[in-house]
């Protein structure tokens, strides 16, 4: 038997904005059903690190190989650049992202959120892609929502619909920004039992989260980063566990 | 037919001004300025489009011309950009043996012409300031899903500031219908045009030209109306 691509791979990712190098070397591997969790105080360079992964950011140097395809880089005068713009867009097709600020297109309801993409970008038949939104918005539990405006949602209710919105590209990868940092409390209940329902179902996910709860129980690998560089990583029995760094065991601690 | 006309004679017999004659001149006046508005906000419109694209291009070498456009016609005012075009083309060298002649002799043509300017011009710094307020994370999360520039323009940046510039544009119609009142000063005979041949026949200014106002103010109304419909259906996105 074939041996199945590597769904996301990324090494030795560097990244500077001006004299601040925020990224100095970051790899990481995820294998099909890993759920990676990136946590670390705030500037410490997680988002940037994730938002690399789909070329939301240029890295500066570093490899990034989806599914087993190196993405193709150029060097100009402006910096490091992709070759084909083509093949990044197709890759971005494999990772689907849910930011922290939903990021749901305004102007159409719920359910022409989750179609679009799959419709314009992945060409399904628009029939298909309406049965499968529906399935999709009554496992998140907005059936009845689907014809709401994001505006006319909670936030809770957004993210859990924007959650649906990057299911509907089946995709490779799920990368989750701080998906539960935006909401009051008692909404981030709904969102992490959605979270934990693609873990278990064997969903690959990578999540930059603040959730240490999540963290402990889903995760295959948690990667503590400290100043662009991993400082920590392991299982979460490790990694939580039993903390290594007096930084990270400083991190974990309680705060009141 | 002939009993309504016959009922409209007798409603305006004894009246000495508004005869079915000069009623007719209304008429006439009410389609040319519908017609010079109209069209020339439909050619605007499409102009406008690929304008606000290119205005907010960050190459400069392609927003810079389109603002150096913008600039002029929104600088100047319009009645001197249909001064330079109506007299103007008369001395371009060889205009009279083209084809284009017999239609810029007409003073609606360029009228036509410099009322599409101005609006389109208009219009694209309108685009242009709804373009610039497409929310970050909208455009991000548009990239995130594989879209590629093209497709992100035409489904996610241009239907969200079509909405955001509803408003305005509304207003910039308006604008247009009662700017269009300047097309009278090149012998057109639009609305103001019909209203001043009325006054000087009979030396009536009230009745000529509260009448007209009446007219203007009933398209402003529909102009309003038919806007506020538009909102109504296109905005709901944003009424939580």
């Amino acid at each position: 038997m074939a041996a199945t691509p590597t769904p996301l791979e990324v090494r030795n990712i560097k990244k500077r904005f001006g004299d601040t190098e925020v990224l100095k070397g970051l790899s990481l591997q995820a294998q099909k059903g890993d759920v990676i969790t990136l946590i670390g105080a705030s500037g410490s360079g997680k988002s940037t690190f994730l938002r690399c992964m789909n070329l939301l950011e240029q890295p500066d140097d570093g490899d990034l190989i989806v599914h087993g395809e190196p993405i193709r880089f150029k060097t100009t005068k402006h910096g490091r650049e992709p070759e084909d713009w083509k093949q990044v867009v197709q890759m971005r097709a494999k990772l689907s992202m849910v930011f922290q600020s939903f990021n749901l297109w305004a102007h159409m309801t719920l359910l022409e959120n989750i179609i679009e993409a799959p419709i314009h970008v992945l060409k399904k038949p628009k029939k298909e892609a309406l049965e499968h939104a529906h399935a999709l918005l009554d496992r998140v539990g907005l059936s009845a929502r689907a014809n709401a405006y994001p505006a006319q949602m909670s936030g809770g209710q957004q993210q859990r619909g924007a959650i649906a919105r990057a299911l509907a590209m089946d995709p490779e990868v799920m990368l989750f920004d701080e998906p539960t940092s935006a909401l009051d409390p008692e909404l981030v209940g709904d969102v992490l039992k959605v979270m934990h329902g693609l873990a278990e179902e064997g969903r690959t996910m990578v999540v930059v989260t603040h959730e240490m709860s999540f963290a402990r129980d889903v995760s295959s690998q948690v990667i503590y980063l400290h100043q662009g560089l991993v400082a920590e990583a392991g299982p979460p029995d490790q990694v939580l566990g039993n903390p290594q760094s007096p930084r990270l065991q400083q991190f974990l601690a309680p705060k009141y | 037919m002939l009993d309504i006309s016959a009922w409209f004679n007798d409603l305006l017999a004894g009246n000495t001004i508004f005869t079915a004659d000069t009623l007719g001149y209304y008429w006439e006046g009410l389609v040319t300025t519908t017609q010079l508005v109209f069209l020339s906000l439909i050619a605007g419109l499409i102009l406008a489009v690929p304008l606000a694209i290119m205005r907010s291009s960050k190459h400069k070498w392609i927003s810079l011309p389109i603002y150096f456009y913008t600039y002029v016609f929104r600088g100047t005012p319009l009645l001197i950009q249909l001064y330079i075009i109506y007299y103007g083309v008369v001395f371009i060298d060889g205009i009279q043996d083209t084809f284009l002649w017999p239609v810029l002799r007409e003073a609606f043509y360029p009228a036509l012409i410099a009322f599409t300017l101005n609006t389109a011009a208009y219009t694209t710094e309108i685009f242009r300031g709804a373009i610039k307020a497409t929310a970050q994370g909208e455009i991000e999360a548009a990239r995130a899903y594989g879209m590629s520039q093209s497709l992100m323009m035409r489904r996610i940046i241009l239907p969200s500031a079509f909405r955001r510039a509803l408003p305005a544009y509304g207003n910039e119609v308006i604008f247009m219908l009662h700017a269009s009142a300047i097309a009278s000063v090149v012998t057109l005979m639009d609305l103001t045009g019909a209203a001043r041949f009325v006054y000087a026949r009979y030396y009536a200014p009230f009745e000529a030209f509260l009448f007209v106002a009446a007219i203007y103010l009933c398209l402003t109304f529909a102009i309003l109306f038919f806007f506020r419909y538009l909102e109504k259906k296109l905005l709901a996105h944003l009424n939580s």
